[in-house]
């Protein structure tokens, strides 16, 4: 195991705890922790979890920001507490679950909100005809790939949840991640399903709710830029609408 | 600290078992420096709705005669009025610029056959069509220019 390098910092963290069991409103417990110069946010917590109070909970897996189950309100910001160095802060942090979700336990937010409108958005390929597998692979190119391959890097973390005014005050709102997917699948040369989600887009979680923040970018820590996939779904939406006027729908 | 949310954001259609807290915002959310500069973007709506009902009393004015038309633009050095233009103005500013900066990623990847210019193209062509036609509304306005 490599050496750790620095002295050890004292740091206190102030944590939201919430028993379903006991309490009627999340609480916040504070811990000191002697930290290392290299430990992450998420490094403090498990200390804690390991060493002082087996009883906080919170959710993590695979330590290095692919799985994205660590999101969690650091200082009020959305963060992946995985990636997030503690050198970044001072003598005093703050963790929270993530914003704008339902609290399930301590740090533990509820998640079936947002698979709803994940599925919601359609995230497959929709095909007007089944290709029989005889038929060979769905050829792309390059350039086809690129069109969308930014938005398709998204991990599910659910930041740009947290940090999304909108989110905030519009429960109906798809929300960034879920936009940014079926934007994904509606620029993917392969697929044939844009205009029922374009249909999807123009309904009750509408992209038109976003008024372009940008906060959802801002956190996003995948470069996803969901902002951007946002406004374009919006333009694409507005077409969509507009050209069924005069292209007759096959559907 | 936190204050609530929307008592239904991000809640499932069906909830769970267990029972959940509410959501929750940071306390102090709408004080960082991002969400007051986004706040502050939402505000311009303001000054705008203002110099909006101060074209619409210039409209009046004008279809009242000359007499009308003169006691309004004495009315318009008040330093009121010249607050009220300058606001505006930082607020035209200030929301073009945000403008300009977020519009290059809100295009479509591409334009039929085509893909739209490189951002930095984009961003210089908007600064371009604002400064070229704030100097012909200059000339035109001020007399220079036929």
């Amino acid at each position: 195991m490599a050496a750790h390098s620095g002295e050890m910092r004292k740091r206190t963290f102030v944590v939201t705890r919430f028993d379903p069991d006991v309490d009627q409103v999340p609480k916040t417990q504070s811990y000191e922790v002697a930290c290392r110069p290299d430990w992450k946010v998420l490094d403090a917590l498990n200390h804690i979890k390991d060493e002082v109070d087996p009883t906080l909970s919170h959710r993590w897996s695979c330590r290095m920001a692919v799985c994205g189950s660590c999101g969690m309100n650091v200082n009020g910001e959305p963060k992946l507490t995985c990636k997030t160095a503690l050198s970044e802060y001072g003598d005093v942090v703050e963790v929270a679950p993530l914003a704008n979700f339902p609290i399930v336990r301590d740090l533990v937010i509820e998640m079936d909100g947002f698979m709803e409108k994940f599925q919601a958005v359609k995230p497959w390929i929709i095909t007007a005809k089944e290709k029989a597998a005889e038929q060979g692979t769905n050829l792309q190119s390059p350039e086809d790939l690129a069109a969308f391959k930014q938005f398709s890097m998204c991990i599910n973390c659910m930041l740009c949840y947290a940090a999304c005014p909108v989110v905030a005050k519009e429960p109906h709102f798809l929300g960034p991640a879920a936009i940014a997917l079926g934007h994904r699948y509606n620029m993917d040369s392969r697929d044939e399903g844009a205009e029922e989600r374009n249909e999807i887009f123009r309904g009750e979680g509408s992209v038109f709710h976003c008024s372009y923040a940008n906060e959802c970018s801002e956190v996003c820590p995948k470069g996803v830029d969901p902002a951007a996939a946002v406004n374009q779904a919006k333009l694409g939406a507005v077409v969509d609408w507009a050209s069924s006027f005069v292209v007759k729908r096959s559907r | 600290m936190a204050r609530p949310s929307h008592p239904e954001a991000m809640t499932p259609h069906r909830p769970g078992s267990t029972r959940t807290a509410p959501p929750q915002v940071p306390d102090d959310f709408w004080t960082r420096r991002r969400m007051l500069t986004y706040l502050l973007f939402d505000a311009t709506g303001l000054p705008y709705m203002l110099v909006g009902l101060v074209a619409l009393r210039v409209a009046f004015a004008l279809g009242r005669g000359p007499e009308a038309w003169a006691s309004l633009m004495e009315q318009f050095s008040h330093p009121i009025y010249v607050a009220l233009h300058l606001l505006a103005l930082v607020s035209v500013l200030f929301v073009g610029v945000r403008f300009f900066r977020l519009f290059p990623k809100a295009q479509p990847a591409k334009l039929g056959p085509a893909k739209p210019p490189p951002a930095p193209v984009i961003v210089i062509g908007l600064y371009g069509a604002w400064i070229g036609l704030t100097l012909a509304l200059l000339v035109v306005l001020g007399g220079i220019w036929p």
